[in-house]
């Protein structure tokens, strides 16, 4: 009896789980995509910005695509260096205890997203609309935006319904400015991303492992942007789902820091007795932003991975979203059926990553299958399903 | 069920019609005479008073750390930041909503609501002036201030 209630628990509550990450993940993409289509800014403003993604390399329209590929090969090495390096710097940081610096630069970087990023996207929609705002208005309603996001990323209390909101708007504003890359550079720094992410929590020396190791053995929670979906409420036994995490309080006292598999001990809240297993483990890569002519900007604090939150609901890392945004943002500037076929490879990726997560049962990276079928789709429906449907419209066979 | 009895046993005593359920409860009234006046005051908000005073219920704060919240919310709403006090009133909707619960926390969410209220109100009427009332009303100044104008002159959207 007790195992039929719990096959069933488990049937019952993980389709919520599932489609409590996957809408936030699809409204991202939404957003991004209509971000794009209404905006445009692919030819006027992209050829002049100048960041760490393009340091190496400024692509020209009127270059050879041999010569792009390099140029945006280069330019992808260049960024995942300088990810790798300050990775290794918040490895660091954590290691010394610098956790309310962190904190604190997560707040900064999330008033830098919302002010100047959120700011900027809004004058694009005003000039585009012809919305007659006044400057003072407008500007009120931009820093009681900003401020109430830094409070949301800040506070660990905060209403979970705009706290949620907040980080899908964080992602959807710097996945619109990843997108804004030229074009070969950001298909190559999405597939460098994907390959690093997997390097990096997968190899014994990677930065993101040692974080999460880190993380484990002392029992803390690592400061940075990540998006945690409310925990299902399981009426069978009146408490949240609880699952067994990395962190759980040993009651017995084991003071080994485990580094795969799961804990033996269970946690337990109020009189909840549904412990599933389960996976924690947060991985963080730092987004770069912009860079100047004369200097480089301080750097948010992303993150990307799965795992379980401290409510012991499912958490994205922050990464994650940006990155899958800005494939299909991508693919938007494109057509809208490379949108189709890319947003449904991103999908069956993130599928396929928590199916791993409950057989694996170790740190595992979001990215990589994501990415990776994503990129795939996109070039063959570039390649040959745009030429299929094409033909048969025009030919009035189907459609 | 223990409430509906107590309901139709008010009721009942209230509007003095003998209905089956007052026949069957009536002989037990006396006894139970002391009851009514929490009777009374409970059911006069249409549901039972709330376990939790945030809208996340058992995810949100207990009942003592919200006092502290609320009233953090509400001070720093005054520095032209109308947003957290909408915040504080969704935040605490179950307090906003049951007139007679949390009587610690009510006076900050209730505050909130009517500074959220006001300030929106000058905020909206002086942003429709703007906008409907164009360069009719404000002359050459409307142009100086519009946003799009005001973006252009100072070059913002090349920033980032």
């Amino acid at each position: 009896m007790d195992r039929n209630q719990r096959n069933t628990s488990i049937l019952h509550t993980l389709g919520e789980e599932i489609v409590r990450i996957i809408t936030p993940v699809s409204i991202c993409m939404l957003s991004v995509v209509i971000l794009v289509s209404i905006l445009d800014t692919d030819s006027s403003i992209s050829s002049s910005i100048s960041t760490i993604a393009t340091i190496a390399y400024t692509e020209d329209t009127s270059d050879s695509e041999w010569d792009k590929f390099k140029g945006a090969l280069l330019n992808s090495l260049v960024f995942v260096a300088v990810v790798t390096a300050v990775t290794f710097l918040l490895v660091l940081l954590f290691y010394f205890n610098c956790t309310k610096f962190l904190k604190y630069y997560m707040g900064f970087s999330a008033f830098l997203v919302l002010g100047f990023m959120g700011g900027e996207i809004g004058i694009f929609l005003i000039q585009v609309f012809k919305f007659a705002i006044d400057c003072f208005t407008y500007l009120l309603l931009l820093l009681n935006f900003a401020i109430v996001g830094v409070f949301a990323v800040f506070m660990s209390k905060f209403p979970i319904f705009v706290t949620q909101s907040y980080m899908v708007v964080i992602g959807v504003l710097t996945a619109y400015w990843f997108t804004m890359l030229p074009e070969w550079t950001t298909w190559v720094l999405l597939v460098a991303m994907a390959l690093y992410d997997l390097a990096a929590v997968l190899l014994p020396g990677g930065p993101l492992r040692l974080l999460v190791e880190l993380a484990i053995s002392r029992d803390e929670d690592i400061p940075a942007l990540v998006y945690e979906a409310r925990p299902i409420f399981d009426p069978g036994s009146n408490t949240t789902v609880q699952r067994r995490t990395w962190r759980d309080r040993d009651r017995r006292g084991n003071p080994e820091s485990q580094t795969t598999g799961p804990q033996v001990g269970s946690e337990t809240v109020g009189s909840s007795q549904n412990v599933e297993e389960g996976n924690v483990h947060e991985l963080s890569v730092p987004l770069i932003e912009r860079v100047r002519d004369h200097g480089l900007q301080p750097e948010n604090l992303g993150i990307e991975g799965i795992g379980l939150g401290s409510l012991g609901a499912i958490k994205l890392g922050l990464g994650d979203f940006i990155f899958y945004s800005v494939l299909v943002g991508r693919a938007a500037m494109y057509d809208f059926m490379t949108v189709y076929a890319c947003y449904l490879a991103i999908i069956a990726g993130l599928g396929i990553t928590l199916i791993l997560l409950a057989l694996y049962q170790k740190a595992l990276p979001a990215l990589p299958v994501s990415v990776l079928l994503g990129v795939l789709f996109y070039v063959l429906t570039r390649v040959f399903l745009e030429e299929f449907v094409v033909q048969c419209s025009s030919k009035l066979l189907m459609f | 069920m223990m409430e509906r009895s107590r309901e139709i046993m008010e009721r009942s005593s209230e509007e003095g019609i003998p209905s089956e359920a007052a026949v069957l409860i009536n002989p037990r009234h006396d006894q139970n005479a002391n009851l009514n006046p929490i009777i009374a005051s409970s059911s006069s908000s249409s549901s039972l008073r709330p376990e939790w005073p945030t809208i996340d219920g058992p995810l949100g704060l207990s009942e003592q750390d919200s006092v502290g919240y609320a009233r953090k919310f509400f001070g720093f709403g005054f520095l032209l930041l109308p947003l957290l006090w909408a915040v504080n009133c969704y935040y605490f909707w179950p307090v906003l909503r049951h007139s007679t619960s949390f009587p610690r926390i009510r006076p900050y969410v209730v505050g909130s609501a009517i500074g959220f209220t006001v300030f929106s109100a000058m905020l909206a009427s002086w942003a429709v002036t703007f906008t409907v009332g164009g360069e009719r009303l404000f002359g050459h100044a409307w142009d100086e201030l519009v946003m799009y104008n005001v973006a252009d002159r100072y070059g913002l959207t090349g920033i980032f």
